[in-house]
Order: structure tokens, then sequence, then C-alpha cells
């Protein structure tokens, strides 16, 4: 997978999308990143790896405490990819009502 | 026109009402010589080498850019159901789906368009999603207030 597939597809969960965040806030351990969202601390764990994979955060290097930082420059290029799709949808259905008003106009809906 | 557009990861949700009847804005969207009229920004054309439309029919297509830059894109059409819906997957990247619906507006048709970013992307994620995006709402914007203090 290319990297922006693999940073949607970390972000394609609500609980991942809620802990980045929870993250956007400051750094936190694990057993605070469990606390709302009522989860096992292994439930989190997980989803820390998968977000760790993506380069979504970053992860101490102490043993016990293991505190989780977000990184932003892959949010930074889905959101300009993103942008830019939602631009070209935008033009393009401003398009196809021009277009729609032509063929009404021609009256040919055939 | 009425139109809302909301970007959340990892989806696009948007609608757009338009004046036209349903049956004409099917057509714009699934006849090749009519689709051409309009895919793509101000400024772009779009040759279409293969369109079968049907369930897992492909969709093989170029963009010109106004610059001569040429996009090839490769789609499949997963799901159509006859004047309600069209699913699109794109086959990256990055990989998503589209799901096109179509409904009547009054005298018009409103199109909802949901683009789901994962490769388990499919329509159940699709008509759940709306909601997903809603819900992410408040979480984008504590995104966006985090990634202007770093900028």
């Amino acid at each position: 997978m290319d990297s922006l597939s693999t940073t949607l597809a970390a972000l394609a969960d609500p609980t991942r999308r809620a802990i980045l965040a929870r993250l956007a806030l400051g750094e936190s351990t694990v057993t605070e990143l469990a606390e709302p969202f009522r989860m096992s601390l292994p439930a989190v764990s997980k989803h820390l790896k998968v977000l760790e994979r993506a380069g979504l955060i970053i992860r101490g290097r102490e043993a016990q405490w293991r505190p989780c930082k977000l990184e932003a420059a892959p949010l930074r290029d889905v959101a300009a990819w993103l942008e830019g799709y939602r631009a070209f949808w935008e033009a393009s259905l401003d398009r196809l009502e021009a277009y729609l008003t032509e063929l009404q106009t021609k009256g040919d809906t055939k | 026109m009425t139109g809302t557009a909301t970007a959340n990861f990892p989806e696009i949700f948007s609608t757009r009402v338009l004046s036209a009847p349903l049956a004409l804005v099917w057509q714009a969207w699934t006849e090749p010589e009519k689709i051409v009229q309009w895919w793509g920004p101000d400024g772009f054309t779009t040759t279409i080498d293969k369109m079968d439309f049907r369930e897992g029919g492909e969709w093989i297509f170029t963009m010109h850019g106004p610059d001569g830059t040429d996009y090839p894109n490769h789609k499949i059409f997963t799901e159509i159901l006859h004047l309600q819906r069209i699913v699109l997957l794109h086959d990256g990247p990055p990989r998503h789906s589209m799901t096109i619906t179509f409904e009547p507006h009054g005298t018009g048709t409103k199109i909802t368009m949901l683009h789901f970013f994962d490769s388990r992307g499919d329509y159940d994620l699709a008509v759940i999603g709306h909601g997903a995006v809603e819900g992410a709402l408040q979480h984008l914007a504590r995104l966006d207030a985090f990634l202007e203090s770093t900028g």
C-alpha cells in the first residue's frame, strides 16, 4: 500500500480518530488513552500499533510508560489530498449542473 | 444550487440538489458520451477507453488536465441499482470506494456521494458512514487547531 492509503486505512476507525484527537491535546500514556474508551489496555495497544505503523504517532522509549505523541506530517498530507479531492468533486458537480440545464433546454431527454 | 460537502478522515460526504429530473441525472452519470461532458473541473477533458456499465464492469479513462498532464483512471462498478445507486471502486492510490445515491427531490434530484477510503470500504460502511462523519467533526476541529498550532 502507498503511504496515503496506509494513513487513510489507519484513520478509517473511529476509535483511532478519537485517540488522535486526544493526542492533539498532548502526550498521553496508554492507560490515560484507554480511560475514555472503556477499552482494555491490549485493545488500545492494538490501535496504537496501527497508528504507529502509519507514522501517525511516536511512542516513547521508556518501557514502563511509553508515552504516545501525535505526529502531524501524515495528517497534513491526507488533509491536502482530501482538499484537492473535495475541490475536484465540487467543480465536477458544478459542471454537471450546467450540463443538465443545457440538456433540459435542448429538450434532449431521450 | 444546494450542496454540502464534509471532508473528514477517512470519508468525504457530499450532497447536491439538482433541478433536473432523476432520469436525466442518471443518464448524465451512466452514458459515456454524457459523462465526459461534465466529469472533472473546468479545463479538464476526459477520454473513455472502456465503460462497461454493469456490476463488475471496468471503467477505464484518462483525464487531461489544462496543463497537458494526463491522469489515467481505473474504476470498477461494484454495485448498480437502476435509478438509485452506483458504487464504484477506485483502484488506487489511494484505493477507495465511492457510493452515489440518487433520490427524487421535488421535481429535481438529490445526489449523495460518499467516498470511503479503506480497502474494506463497501456499501455497508457507506450507509453508516454519514453518522461517522458527523461524529468525527468535533475531532477534526481539534485536529485542525493542533495542526495550526504546530504549523
